[in-house]
């Protein structure tokens, strides 16, 4: 008889970055023990195109594109972050319907783009089709709306520092309240498709459980911080813009769990709903969308800011350093995904491969705005 | 509207000019020479290199502050001033929100890590390493987290490293018969130095 001995090797798995399962070219290297993740590596850096490099070398209003090109998927919440930190800056005031017209515009956005998570989170667990093609049947009535609004349907470049490029069509009113009708119906069907889903709770429960403790050490922001229990919400806590005229919840969870993310968002299109029918319902009819004088080429004062706002993926922040050039000195972006991404490790380890996919679903990353 | 800081509403009773938070900061830190102004909505507080580490962890540990959440960490190149590390925290108990800076020197510019402070520091340190050659000492992983694993010798997001020679480079690199490589057509609003555009006269 021949005796062997066991030996146990650290395999290791390659998930990326051409995988559909990534959401875009993103790379983990997992070790795995048996099914058992024991270690995570993240790669990024395959969408670096230096966004932050690129504004210092242009005029503040060409930079305003490269928002759209950062976070694509909530483009208008971006634009209206990098806008109002140069109108910290340059003094500028928008008028009161602009800020109306944005503030309508962005909750919008967070619809389409949670709705654009809800599809594709789905897709991941393995149900494709029904869940995605239900949340992307609603987002196409936002787009349709954004492009009415702007001309594109994706890369908007519409807000402007001190307000917005132009006035928003004529039917806008009526065309904001059916997309809420739609988005509310849209947000029940997948309410009923998916939250009382057997399997899908067995999917996501208990599944990537992050604490509130390391979700703030981490950084975490949005959805994903709120899943872990912490009501925090900058439209709330820190009200830009005209948030603070607006009533509305901010949904938690209590477990940090991938179910929570997903319960966490689905009520945030709701929220998103109420927030939207209040400002169109107070939203003057007549009125400028820009200041009266807007000089034609920015030359913000000299100083620095940090701009934040709550995008749908979490804070996303503008540092602006401006030397009182033409061209912002410096331009950081702060980019929520990022910083979600950086909690992958620890709420991996210690899952199956399979759920690997499920925890980076709901953690609901933008690659372009993680690499920039 | 939002201009004001969180912290300024709470404790309104106090002397007026004086700002609450920096003189928390001033006694929780009474050796430290802080430098603080007030930007346009944060507080800044400048502090030097050695000190760094030391008032990040007291901002953070200090029941009068608990600065739990690092928003921003980042680099900033002021070309013959050096280098600038810049933190941006906030305060989840008390809704503090301050803005902490340190100069480097334009050489090999060296600070101590806070990835041993907050854990979301990590990342933001490896990044500000590959855009601008910024060492944190007492790092556990420094290596290249956006840019290749062999781009240990270029940061992009450096003045001295401008945007259009960058082109020229990568169209020499290409074969050096790209007749338009580098060429910056007038009025693009680029300029190859960085720093100012020339003005059109509209």
């Amino acid at each position: 008889m021949i005796e062997h001995e066991l030996e146990t090797i650290d395999l290791n798995i390659n998930i990326g970055p051409q995988h559909p399962a990534t959401h875009g070219v993103f790379r983990m290297v997992l070790t795995v023990d048996g099914e058992k993740v024991v270690e995570v590596v993240p790669h990024i850096g395959y969408m670096h195109r230096g966004a932050e490099k690129l504004s210092e070398h242009m005029d503040y209003r060409q930079a305003i594109g490269y928002q759209d090109r950062t976070e694509y998927l909530a483009q208008f919440n971006a634009e209206m972050c990098y806008v109002q930190a140069v109108e910290k800056l340059s003094g500028l005031v928008p008028p009161e319907r602009a800020e109306y017209i944005r503030v309508i515009l962005a909750e919008l956005n967070r619809i389409s783009s949670h709705f654009m998570f809800l599809g594709a989170f789905g897709t991941d667990l393995g149900v494709f089709g029904t869940a995605f093609t239900y949340a992307f049947r609603e987002r196409e009535n936002v787009l349709d709306l954004f492009e009415e609004v702007s001309g594109d349907r994706l890369m908007y470049a519409y807000m402007r520092p001190g307000g917005v490029a132009w006035d928003v069509p004529r039917n806008f009113k009526e065309r904001v309240r059916w997309v809420c009708q739609q988005a509310l119906i849209g947000a029940n069907d997948l309410d009923r498709l998916l939250t009382d889903n057997e399997i899908f709770i067995m999917r996501t429960r208990g599944i990537g459980v992050l604490s509130i403790e390391d979700a703030i050490d981490f950084g975490a922001t949005g959805p994903v911080l709120r899943a872990s229990g912490l009501k925090h919400d900058l439209r709330r806590a820190e009200p830009y813009s005209i948030y603070d005229r607006f009533d509305f919840e901010i949904p938690v969870g209590r477990h940090g769990d991938s179910y929570d993310r997903y319960l966490v968002r689905l009520a945030e299109v709701r929220e998103s709903v109420r927030i939207v029918l209040q400002a169109v319902e107070q939203m003057p009819d007549e009125g400028p969308w820009l200041p009266d004088r807007v000089p034609p080429r920015l030359r913000p004062a000299a100083g620095e800011v940090y701009m934040r706002c709550e995008n749908p993926r979490g804070e996303y922040g503008i540092y602006l350093v401006s030397k009182g050039a033409t061209q912002p000195y410096r331009l950081r972006i702060r980019s929520s995904s990022f910083c979600n991404l950086s909690a992958l490790r620890e709420m991996t380890i210690g899952h199956y491969i399979a759920d690997a996919v499920t925890i980076l679903g709901s953690i609901d990353i933008v690659l372009c705005e993680v690499d920039r | 509207m939002s201009e004001e800081t969180p912290s300024a509403e709470k404790p309104a009773e106090e002397a007026p000019p004086a700002n609450p938070l920096a003189e928390a900061f001033a006694k929780a830190l009474p050796k430290v020479a802080l430098e603080t102004t007030q930007g346009a909505i944060d507080l800044l507080i400048s502090v030097k290199p050695g000190d760094l580490h030391n008032v990040l962890s007291t901002a953070k540990r200090n029941s009068d502050l608990s600065f739990d959440f690092l928003r921003n960490l980042c680099g900033v190149d002021y070309e013959d001033e050096g280098f600038e590390v810049v933190y941006h925290l906030y305060s989840y108990a008390h809704g503090y929100n301050v803005t902490i800076k340190c100069r480097l020197g334009r050489d090999n510019p060296k600070v101590d890590t806070a990835s041993d402070i907050w854990r979301g520091a990590d990342w933001h340190e490896r990044e500000a390493r590959d855009m601008f050659g910024i060492v944190f000492e007492g790092h556990p992983n420094l290596v290249p987290l956006l840019l290749p694993d062999d781009m240990l010798d270029h940061f992009p997001l450096r003045k001295d490293n401008p945007l259009a020679p960058l082109e020229e480079w990568q169209g020499e690199l290409l074969g050096g018969e790209i007749p338009n490589a580098g060429y910056i057509p007038p009025g693009s609003g680029f300029n190859a130095g960085g720093g100012e555009a020339k003005e059109e006269s509209a």
